[in-house]
């Protein structure tokens, strides 16, 4: 019984670490700094990819997009000389709805975990997606056919299949805290972290590993490929930073979290935005994220550039 | 930033403490002046029973007499009315009978007495008497005394008081060689009555008749059911005529004591006098209706709610707890932190449950979960369209509610018959989230927001099956005005929700 109890903190303890509870983020920070009508911005992929190419972020390319259900039979024709693409829903969320196809030949479909689809499984994929299937609040969505990432083979040790990510928290354009988050084969080659992924919090200043963490518990070795994750270093550190930085000026958005994929040829790349960023990052980085936001209110300088902010960071959080 | 906050805050604390005021204020006032309880049986169970009279003249002058309940420990009177046009109206208190009498009439008569009985439940005593006379023994000849008497001493065999134990006999199934010969062919309560006054009377036990009714919501018509009353111990005690259980049933009226007729007409033939009763629990508010009308301040009263018909305030009894199942609900996300499906289907799912009963509503959630979730999966294979993928869930959940009826029904198995209560479309989409989370997110997270929902549900379901706080809230539903701030108090909740406390745990420096 007193075991039980032991494994909850004292409100009191949370705040002395700084802990971003739910409650607070959505009333002190998105309500406050994420105005409604920024939205769908985010929400709908096909605007962000826009949006991003206007303001120089790398996104992956748009092969094609498919809107009406009339249309999905067009499917054959959009991808005519591919043999790898991705299917996803423009308004999804969570990763929910994303068909990875790794190898295309003569109508069969064959998914990142090696399944193989045919052209009906994929006609019908396409159909649950414009029926609004995965869409945020099941309304009618458009269907995205987008180049696939080939992500960079630092990652390859670290995760099982899937595409990981890093994840940024951009607080008034100064990224505050990140992570990287590693598929497993628990988490079925998804990203997130509530469906088993492995989250690795990453110094905000060099990239580097600092405390990872598995289904809320900590963790130190992937338990797929047995790799060590605190030597995570990932390169590019500083483009991985000014992507997300850019996404405040690009949405406006005060308090955003920026999904970046890294190619192995073409560098970081913008996957998504979203507007109500998680906070199971301060689980992955051991840190509380309501100090460093009240840090950036107080003590951060405004009136910079993207490329500004992000050295600034860079070079107070180096010390 | 933070000074907007504050003054929202405050704002909001200020008119919370203004409801809360206005509301101590009017619970004081619907105590004080109109009566209400904080608990819901004293104010609940009032009767309306109408008798109505009617009779062909003969062209002499009129004469009806009619007796009265009256007012006891058990039932207080409330209202009392009599629509007898034409009529000269007296009471006669002592004998506690209405006498109306008129000129000769031609047309057939109709009168209607109408009372209404608020019911003391607390008071309800054994009456205290002055001893009667000591009954003469029946005249009988030597034959018919000789098998009373043989009766009497098989009645010895029975269980329970003297009283009891020849009711007992008399009663009997199948009845006894000697007991069959005894009793008349043709039985009615009323035979049935004096044959045991007899046998008592040879005992010497002084008894009477007592005529009352069984008060039964939603029985329209009804004839007064014959009860005895047996003088023992200084006390009249009154016993049931077919099970020889003593003392009065429960919702038993007593409309007349003693051997006097029920009803009496001079001047009239082929008199038929007829019982209705209704039982209003809400109508007790009119109670405060006229308690407000005696004290002049009825204004007030003619536009709350407990002037309204009665249909429109078992709605709004109904309506009135929904605000405390939303504050629930509101904690049990935003304080407690449980994720569950949809944001108020908990509270749906316990709205059904009081309709069915706790422990059949879950057997038969349990039952439409597990059905409706294989027959899910086995149509994911399917890979239909979402609209008319959830129309299917919809129209299984249908068939699955009507065959647990059904098969509730031929089985007399009741518990499957409450599966109608359920919302069908609510249970449909349960259906629907959970099979998606389950795909999607695996069988832990979908089988966790299962039975989170279900434990909201629960703790929803204790609070709004309250007898008391379902009372309280409709009686004094200014509470609902507290409720509101209370809620908008909490959306400026920032702190800490109860499960995070477990979440961050780890970000705690040791």
């Amino acid at each position: 019984m007193f075991k039980w109890l032991k494994s909850f903190a004292c409100p009191k303890e949370l705040a002395a670490a700084g802990v971003l509870g739910m409650n607070r983020r959505n009333f002190d920070v998105i309500s406050k700094y994420n105005k409604r009508c920024l939205y769908p911005l985010v929400d709908d992929k096909v605007k962000t990819k826009e949006l991003a190419n206007k303001v120089g972020i790398n996104t992956p390319g748009l092969i094609g997009k498919i809107e009406y259900q009339h249309e999905a039979k067009n499917i054959l024709d959009i991808i005519k000389g591919r043999s790898e693409f991705v299917i996803k829903p423009a308004q999804g969320s969570g990763g929910k709805g994303v068909l990875v196809i790794k190898d295309y030949h003569d109508e069969i479909f064959v998914t990142a975990s090696g399944r193989e689809l045919s052209y009906n499984e994929v006609y019908q994929h396409i159909s649950n997606i414009l029926s609004g299937l995965y869409s945020l609040g099941g309304k009618y969505d458009t269907a995205i056919i987008e180049e696939l990432v080939h992500f960079s083979n630092i990652f390859k040790d670290y995760s099982y299949q899937g595409v990981p990510d890093v994840r940024v928290i951009v607080y008034k354009g100064f990224p505050a805290m990140a992570m990287t988050r590693l598929p497993t084969k628990a988490s079925g080659g998804r990203a997130n972290l509530h469906q088993g992924a492995i989250g690795v919090g990453l110094d905000i200043s060099t990239g580097k590993a600092l405390h990872g963490v598995c289904r809320d518990v900590p963790i130190s070795v992937q338990p797929d490929t047995g790799a060590d994750l605190m030597k995570i270093e990932v390169p590019f550190w500083r483009e991985h930073l000014i992507i997300g930085a850019l996404a405040y000026e690009m949405t406006g958005l005060g308090y955003l979290g920026a999904d970046i994929v890294l190619d192995a040829n073409r560098g970081p790349m913008m996957l998504e935005l979203n507007a109500r960023p998680g906070l199971a990052i301060q689980i992955a980085n051991g840190i509380g994220l309501k100090n460093r936001l009240q840090e950036i209110d107080n003590t951060y300088p405004s009136g910079l550039t993207a490329e500004q902010r992000v050295d600034f960071v860079l070079q107070k959080r180096a010390k | 930033m933070l000074k907007q906050i504050f003054s929202v805050r405050k704002i909001l604390s200020i008119f919370l403490l203004l409801s809360i005021a206005y509301a101590v204020y009017c619970i004081y006032y619907k105590v004080e002046y109109w009566g209400f309880h904080f608990a819901p049986r004293q104010n609940a169970d009032v009767w309306s029973i109408e008798a109505h009279i009617s009779f062909d003249p003969t062209g002499e002058p009129i004469k009806v007499s009619l007796t009265t309940p009256r007012d006891n420990d058990a039932f207080k009177i409330l209202e009392e009315n009599v629509i007898a046009e034409g009529y000269r109206i007296r009471k006669n208190k002592a004998s506690s009978r209405l006498i109306l009498s008129s000129e000769a009439k031609s047309e057939p008569q109709n009168i209607y007495y109408k009372i209404q009985l608020f019911d003391n439940i607390d008071t309800r005593g054994k009456v205290r008497a002055s001893a009667p006379e000591e009954p003469q023994a029946p005249v009988f000849d030597e034959q018919k005394m000789a098998a009373a008497k043989q009766l009497l001493q098989l009645a010895q065999k029975q269980e329970g008081d003297t009283v009891s134990q020849i009711i007992r006999l008399l009663n009997e199934e199948p009845l006894q060689p000697a007991v069959q010969s005894y009793l008349p062919v043709k039985l009615n309560q009323q035979i049935m009555v004096e044959i045991i006054t007899d046998l008592l009377a040879i005992k010497k036990i002084p008894s009477r008749t007592a005529r009352g009714f069984r008060l039964q919501e939603s029985k329209k018509s009804l004839t007064p059911d014959l009860m005895i009353e047996a003088y023992i111990d200084g006390l009249w005690k009154i016993y049931d005529i077919k099970t020889g259980k003593k003392g009065l049933p429960d919702n038993f009226i007593l409309f007349q004591r003693g051997g006097q007729s029920l009803i009496d007409v001079e001047g009239g033939e082929n008199s038929v006098i007829r019982f209705s009763v209704l039982k209003s629990i809400t109508s007790s508010m009119k109670l405060a209706g006229k308690r407000a009308k005696i004290s002049d301040q009825e204004q007030l009263y003619e536009y709350s709610i407990y002037n309204l018909p009665l249909a429109q305030q078992n709605t709004l009894k109904w309506l009135s707890i929904f605000p405390l199942a939303i504050l629930i609900i509101v904690l049990m996300r935003n304080v407690v932190g449980l994720q569950t499906m949809g944001t108020f289907t908990p509270m749906l799912l316990a709205m059904s449950l009081v309709k069915t009963g706790f422990v059949a509503g879950m057997l038969c959630f349990a039952i439409i979960m597990t059905l409706g979730l294989s027959i899910r999966f086995v149509m994911s294979k399917f890979n239909l369209l979402l609209v008319p993928r959830i129309s299917a869930v919809v129209i299984f959940v249908i068939l699955i509610m009507q065959s647990l009826t059904i098969v509730g029904y031929k089985f007399d198995f009741n518990i499957a018959q409450s599966a109608v209560f359920f919302p069908i479309i609510i249970m449909a989409w349960i259906i629907e989230r959970a099979s998606i989370t389950w795909e999607e997110d695996g069988a832990l997270n979908a089988g966790r927001e299962i039975f989170f929902s279900m434990i909201v549900a629960i703790a929803t379901y204790f609070v709004i099956s309250n007898e008391y706080i379902r009372h309280i809230m409709f009686a004094f539903n200014e509470l609902n005005l507290v409720i509101l701030f209370l809620v908008m108090l909490l959306g400026t909740y920032t702190g800490y929700r109860l499960m995070e406390l477990k979440r961050f745990r780890p970000l705690v420096k040791k």
